[in-house]
């Protein structure tokens, strides 16, 4: 057709024209898809990118808006919700030597003028020290632990380079009390030693954080106990102390203590060196505290049937080796004789009568042949005397030698042995009423009834005395074991325990006092024994924690002793 | 048949407008509607209207936050302002799209005079909010690089289609030179997203202007270290860069926002009841890619990325079959413009880009910046404007891609 023909014969005339024309068309359009690919690969790069956020556990991570209002780690607090451990917002004092922009030239004024100002705010920093860290120019910390008054008078110095960064820090309201149950939390945030180190995934878990944890130990009891055992402790110039409140029928602790302590809220090279818990991870002969675990194993075992019979006190020979007595008791001893004056030699007849196999079981029974039984990630393995026993070990076990355990063991063969025969794991959680564990029977009741009397009797008459607390009828048996050391034991060093339960009516509580090495002093009467050190610790403490955990005094109720009183010094 | 002789235009001689095509107002609205690409304005629509939920979503977010004791804003205080400026934008929208093919390019150049006229102002009389220089205040605050991003691509379409008529003129490096000035100009601002963005759009017509793969290979090189030296010598570019790579402080707005997108997981917290956005500074603009993340979820993210998508596959699929350069030029840079930015946007909300401070266009809040948008959509509705009843002459793009794939092989073969 014409018009084709003309429109021909027009664009001849610009044919070059008309050739550019056609190939920039022909590479545009070509790289048109490329721009389309390259915006197609962006776009697949944003949704591979939304599919990989949504399926990491961000979502889960970053969704909770309470988090922030939750304290970083939980509370822990004692049975009735006082505080014992909490996160607290602190400021620390930062240098950022950066702030003004120059870190040649990082302060306002000089840095001595600076380290001066802060030496009136902090009187423990070190003017020189201070000085030199500001004119070295390098960010760090300048002081931990800042108060609010003082953050106000450091911001008052009107230098940028020192900055107060909020930080929250695990602060112990009550020092150093319970610091061996608590344990701490260190820099990396990780708790150690105690509670803090067991309970570590729940106090840091988002969803259980915001909930304190309530611990069995009750603070006032847990004062007491660290108070007495203190002074205890410095009246003999023992090296430590131990002790340990434990609820008869729950296994609850309701106060533990190791001396020295350390203050979880300052940890130093000193502190580290306290962190041993002599209650959950020492072991110790614990001597004649024994006895009456020896006692009730026979009457359990039908070996001791009749209170009036008499065992010989003479020395025991067996082989080159002599059990003998601190010093003559008498001739002849019956049960409560024994324990009321503590003598080994009888002790011994009673074990050998009734064998090592039925002691060794009952011992077993009472869990002494493995670690305690507690949360707490330290506990000390005891000296067992394994499989077979000689007839020698056993006498020697039924007074609490040739064996090692730690306080705790005692405590809680103790509980079992009052409470009317069931052993209970010892626990540092608050057990709700009605939830405590079953346990196991390891005595009859009858034993357990026939126990409190004879430990309720050397209270009252025997070694017992200095523990007997008017009103509280306490009963408990004193032990004053020789450490073992080169070449045998050593007959100044001792281990003085008193196991007591109170109140031996209905037993609530025992209360187990021990001191590592004390010496003789006026305060214990230049005697090194048990009666004279332990004991008293029980009897000033039982006064004490007995109110706040429900015993009150009454010195019209005791347990009855008629039918066995007659048997004392009959001789 | 008619038999006398077709009309060709002769230079010197200026069309003279049938009597029997007079034209009204109906009949233009017809002929608009046939001829104009009917999926684009659906698209556009449609992310208008999900940006019109979203700013409805981020509002309460920025109200609160604005709030003093004295003024306290309405919680959807955002909201009804986007929508007054989302109808004129609409209506520039519309307006911008009726005119024809080179009224379009005359106005986009217009435009672009304009605004770079108020770039260079911008130093002298502008405002600085959040320590940039951006805005000019004529009664009503307004960014002139805004207004510069509809023209700029228009322009540039503009010059390099000039080598047309007079293949040697040096148009490449007029419009080189443009983009230098343009770049100079933002980054006084300081706007290191605005240069980033219009350096995109520089890049895509020169790559389309058929600059050879070897300039182009150069040309990205000299892209990366440009952006080192501006990491060296920019220091809110590299501030933000380090925060990037180093994965920033706790609670910076990059973790704010990524905080945000991911609080409603897959299907979102639902409409007004996510609370991590009133967290989050500038939640109605820059960031609300993440609000939309937190309340509609990151199942309707990932939509939202489709449908920018889709706008620019429909628009460069189009192209791919256009016979006029500058049109395919100017059509190219302008959704490049559009589309970038929000990619820009959306990579930012992911972590996948240092942040920009640059808003995802057509769905965030935003006064003179909607209407910018609005005026650039509808100057790439124009440009598009295809009579469907006419045929291509040129060859499909199937007839094409075999020639090139000759044309590659024997250029290896060298």
């Amino acid at each position: 057709m014409n018009t084709i023909a003309v429109n021909t014969t027009f664009s001849s005339g610009r044919s070059g024209v008309s050739t550019l024309r056609k190939r920039s068309i022909t590479i545009a359009r070509l790289r048109v898809l490329w721009v389309a690919i390259i915006f197609a690969c962006v776009a697949s790069a944003a949704v591979a990118r939304i599919g990989y956020l949504g399926v990491s556990d961000n979502t889960i991570r970053t969704t909770s808006l309470a988090d922030a209002l939750l304290p970083p780690r939980g509370e822990l607090t004692d049975r009735n919700g006082v505080p014992l451990a909490r996160a607290f917002p602190a400021y620390a004092l930062w240098y950022n030597p950066k702030a003004l922009g120059d870190p040649s030239d990082p302060l306002v004024k000089s840095a001595r003028d600076v380290a001066v100002e802060l030496q009136a705010i902090f009187p423990a920093l070190d003017i020189e020290v201070t000085a030199e860290k500001l004119a070295a120019g390098r960010p760090g910390y300048l002081q931990r632990r800042v108060l609010p008054e003082q953050a106000n008078q450091v911001m008052a110095i009107g230098e940028l380079a020192l900055e107060l960064p909020r930080e929250t820090d695990r602060h112990y309201p009550q020092g150093s009390m319970g610091a061996h149950v608590l344990g701490y939390v260190d820099a990396e945030g990780q708790g150690k030693v105690g509670m803090e180190q067991v309970l570590n995934d729940r106090l840091t878990d988002p969803a259980l954080r915001g909930e304190p944890v309530a611990l069995s130990i009750d603070m006032r009891a847990q004062g007491a106990l660290e108070d007495e055992l203190r002074r205890g402790m410095l009246a003999t110039n023992a090296k430590g102390a131990a002790g340990i409140v434990l609820d008869v029928d729950t296994g609850e602790v309701m106060a533990l203590a190791s001396l020295p302590e350390f203050d979880p809220n300052k940890i130093d090279a000193e502190g580290v060196n306290y962190m041993f818990n002599r209650v959950t991870n020492q072991v110790y002969e614990l001597g004649s505290t024994f006895k009456p675990l020896t006692v009730a194993a026979a009457i359990d075992a039908g070996t001791v049937r009749d209170f009036g019979r008499r065992y010989d006190a003479s020395p025991v020979e067996v082989g080159r080796f002599k059990i003998k007595d601190s010093h003559f008791i008498g001739n002849h001893l019956n049960v409560a004789e024994t324990l009321i004056h503590s003598s080994n030699t009888t002790t011994a007849r009673i074990a050998d009568e009734l064998g090592p196999t039925k002691l060794r079981q009952a011992m077993i029974d009472m869990g002494m042949n493995e670690r305690p039984y507690i949360e707490l990630p330290a506990k000390g393995h005891p000296i067992w005397p394994g499989e077979k026993w000689p007839r020698l070990r056993n006498m020697t076990v039924g007074y609490g030698h040739g064996i090692a355990v730690t306080p705790l063991h005692l405590a809680n063969a103790y509980a079992a042995m009052v409470n009317g025969g069931v052993w209970r794991p010892a626990t540092l959680h608050k057990i709700q009423p009605g939830a405590a564990p079953k346990g196991r029977r390891v005595f009859k009741a009858s034993t357990s009834s026939r126990m409190r009397q004879l430990l309720r009797m050397i209270a009252v008459y025997g070694t017992g005395k200095n523990a007997d607390a008017p009103g509280f009828r306490v009963g408990g048996k004193t032990g004053s074991a020789e450490k073992p050391g080169k070449g045998g034991y050593r007959q100044t060093t001792l281990v003085s325990t008193f196991a007591a339960a109170f109140p031996m009516d209905k037993p609530r509580y025992v209360v187990v006092a021990m001191l590592d090495e004390p010496k003789g002093t006026t305060a214990s009467s230049y005697q090194r024994t048990a009666a004279w050190n332990a004991a008293p610790i029980v009897g000033k403490l039982i006064p004490r924690i007995g109110p706040v955990l429900g015993v009150r005094p009454d010195t019209s109720r005791d347990i009855d002793l008629s039918d066995l009183k007659p048997l004392l010094g009959a001789e | 048949m008619n038999t006398s002789q077709p009309y060709i235009p002769r230079a010197g001689e200026r069309i003279v407008s049938s009597e029997r095509f007079q034209s009204s107002k109906r009949a233009e609205l017809k002929i608009w509607w046939r001829e104009i690409d009917r999926v684009l304005l659906f698209l556009v629509i449609l992310l208008m209207a999900f940006g019109a939920a979203a700013v409805a979503a981020a509002s309460p977010a920025t109200a609160r936050r604005l709030s003093t004791i004295d003024v306290t804003l309405p919680d959807l205080y955002f909201y009804w302002a986007h929508l007054k400026w989302q109808f004129i934008g609409i209506v520039t929208l519309i307006g911008a799209s009726m005119l024809s093919r080179d009224n379009a390019r005359r106005l986009g150049v217009l435009v672009a005079a304009g605004a770079l006229f108020m770039l260079i102002l911008v130093p002298v009389l502008g405002s600085e909010v959040n320590g940039a220089k951006r805005w000019i205040n004529l009664g009503m605050r307004f960014q002139p690089s805004e207004f510069l991003k509809p023209g700029f691509a228009i322009a540039l379409a503009w010059i390099l289609s000039w080598r047309l008529r007079d293949p040697n003129l040096p148009v490449l490096a007029i419009v080189s030179g443009l983009m230098g000035f343009v770049g100079v100009l933002l980054m006084l601002q300081p706007n290191l997203g605005a240069t980033l963005l219009f350096g995109g759009v520089w890049f895509v017509l020169v790559l389309l202007s058929g600059v050879s793969i070897q300039r182009i290979g150069a040309l990205i090189g000299i892209g990366v270290a440009g952006f080192t030296a501006t990491y060296f010598l920019y220091d809110n570019a590299r501030n933000r860069i380090d925060a990037f790579l180093g994965g920033g402080t706790a609670f910076d707005q990059v973790d704010l926002a990524q905080r945000t997108l991911l609080a409603g997981g897959w299907t979102g917290s639902g409409l007004w009841l996510g609370v991590r956005k009133l967290n989050l500074p500038e939640a109605h603009t820059d960031y609300i890619f993440s609000v939309i993340g937190e309340e509609f979820g990151l199942i309707v993210c990932a939509l939202v990325v489709f449908l920018y998508l889709a706008i620019i596959a429909r628009v460069l699929v189009r192209l791919a079959d256009e016979e006029n350069l500058f049109a395919l030029l100017a059509g190219a840079g302008l959704v490049t413009q559009i589309v970038g930015q929000a990619f820009i946007n959306i990579l930012v909300n992911l972590q996948l880009f240092p942040s920009k401070g640059m808003t995802l266009p057509l769905v965030s809040y935003g006064g003179s910046s909607t209407i910018a948008v609005g005026l650039t959509v509808g100057l790439l509705l124009a440009i598009t404007r295809r009579n469907p009843f006419l045929t291509r002459e040129t060859p499909g793009l199937r007839t094409i891609l075999p020639a090139k794939g000759a044309l590659v092989q024997k250029v290896g073969r060298k």
